[in-house]
């Protein structure tokens, strides 16, 4: 994470994503996954192809790319269908659009229900016996059971949780990196899954975008780092008020 | 004069004095400044690698100048509800925190008998200028103890020139021993944990004594807190120093 400044002097926070091997895998159509819309594989970070069964193996070789850490799906129109094996890469985002950002947050294990959940607990003194970070009551007498997702101590994080609305701030295609506004769910180098937003507030926030994706062999040649229209680029003098 | 064989001796003139002009042959004193060497983790080297380039970027604008805990600067910072938009501040470098582009500095100055402490980020667009108006290193990395000690150690003049100092020369160690405010202190400073070699304890032998009971001496042979920098440093030197030059 990184701080980032406005030509306005505000500082944000910002997240640094990078796209490292990304591969579409396969094409699925509409009729064969039984959903709304055609889906698309796609495949992450690059990883030894052994150690696995053959079965597993066939997407990759079909595709022609290496074994991938990481396959997602995504829901996708038939005007955006990419052939498999294209590679993905950082440019397909555009500095000014809204993403939502999925991961597998940090596992903390075994918790108990005031980490878990915030719950206050008990005095620590006072007459306490034994009974400082405990639920206390789980049901009323009225009902007699206790409801179903009750919460309760339990296994902590390890699961798959999305923030939405992120900005995207600035992209550079040389080490195809994404700088994201705030924080994201998941540790320091974890797999990260990064889609359009979902969120009607940002539904025409997309102008113009590289449509079906950024083609790396195409005629666009991109600069180094693209930023947004508001981000104060350091090559320019201090921030002064008029 | 005549010499032992009865002929004049030819003058021989004084042999002239050598001055070494630690100028001209160049010795440079090494500086590279603390938030460039990337702390101890298992983030991508990748990401310092950027966040570096970005750093030499600003400092190839705007000169950010050498200084360390216990000089005394001066920070401009675009204010947008002040008068004439500007902000000065004078104060003594406290510490300096945080690696990378959010790199920080903290100073400390008593303005009409009210100690106002300022952190200041290195790397923020809204600083205009940076003025070392007094290079002098104390004896620790961290002056916090100054809150503590008697406010006339704190105070510095906001209209104080800027002193003169050599390129070349060593930046002087001032190894002024401060007097402190009677105790309760924010923090317990004579423990060696705080490894404070710049106060004046005027404390009961009998307290220091008490005070040595906290000490770690184990500490400083735990080979799993060494971090050598020496390698990586050199590194980072080469790269910052080359893409300045140019």
């Amino acid at each position: 994470m990184m701080p980032i400044w406005t030509k306005s002097g505000k500082k944000h926070a910002v997240t640094l994503l990078k796209v490292q091997d990304c591969h579409v895998l396969k094409y699925i159509s509409k009729e064969e996954s039984g959903g709304k819309t055609s889906k698309l594989l796609v495949g992450g970070k690059n990883v030894s192809p052994f150690f696995k069964s053959e079965s597993a193996m066939e997407i990759f070789k079909e595709a022609g790319v290496p074994r991938k850490q990481k396959v997602t799906t995504f829901n996708v129109t038939d005007d955006a269908i990419i052939k498999p094996g294209t590679p993905l890469y950082a440019a397909h985002f555009r500095p000014g659009q809204f993403v939502d950002v999925t991961a597998k947050t940090i596992g903390k294990g075994f918790q108990g229900v005031m980490k878990r959940w915030g719950f206050k607990g008990q005095p620590a003194s006072h007459g306490q016996t034994k009974t400082h970070r405990r639920p206390g009551a789980i049901s009323t007498n009225k009902a007699g059971k206790v409801y179903r997702g009750k919460k309760m101590p339990g296994k902590m994080g390890n699961v798959y949780r999305t923030s939405f609305g992120l900005k995207v701030w600035r992209i550079n295609t040389k080490h195809d990196i994404i700088y994201v506004n705030g924080s994201v769910p998941g540790h320091t180098n974890c797999l990260v899954k990064v889609k359009d937003s979902k969120l009607s507030t940002y539904k025409d926030c997309n102008k113009n975008p590289p449509f079906p994706t950024f083609f790396a062999d195409g005629d666009e040649k991109l600069p180094e780092n693209l930023y947004d229209e508001e981000i104060f680029q350091f090559t320019d003098p201090s921030v002064r008020y008029a | 004069r005549m010499s032992s064989d009865g002929k004049p001796t030819k003058f021989q003139p004084p042999p002239k004095p050598v001055i070494i002009d630690k100028q001209k042959l160049g010795v440079e004193r090494r500086f590279l400044s603390p938030e460039f060497i990337p702390p101890r983790g298992r983030t991508d080297p990748l990401k310092f690698y950027i966040e570096r380039k970005d750093m030499i970027q600003r400092r190839k604008v705007f000169n950010i100048p050498e200084f360390y805990v216990g000089h005394i600067l001066a920070v401009t910072t675009a204010d947008p509800h002040a008068n004439d938009k500007t902000n000065r501040f004078v104060g003594i470098c406290i510490q300096r925190g945080g690696k990378g582009l959010g790199a920080t500095f903290v100073l400390r100055n008593v303005i009409e008998d009210q100690g106002v402490e300022v952190c200041y980020e290195l790397y923020n667009p809204r600083i205009q200028a940076i003025e070392v108006l007094k290079l002098e290193k104390r004896l620790d990395d961290n002056l916090t103890y100054l809150r503590d000690a008697l406010p006339e150690y704190s105070t510095f003049d906001v209209n104080m020139k800027p002193v003169s100092h050599l390129e070349h020369e060593e930046i002087p160690v001032n190894k002024l021993q401060v007097r402190m405010k009677p105790k309760p202190w924010s923090k317990r400073w004579e423990r060696p944990k705080y490894n404070i070699k710049g106060i004046k304890f005027e404390l009961p032998a009998k307290k220091m004594k008490e005070a040595q009971k906290w000490s770690q001496p184990w500490l400083e042979f735990d080979m799993l807190r060494e971090y050598d920098t020496s390698k990586l440093e050199e590194k980072i030197w080469k790269e910052v120093s080359e893409e300045l030059k140019k």
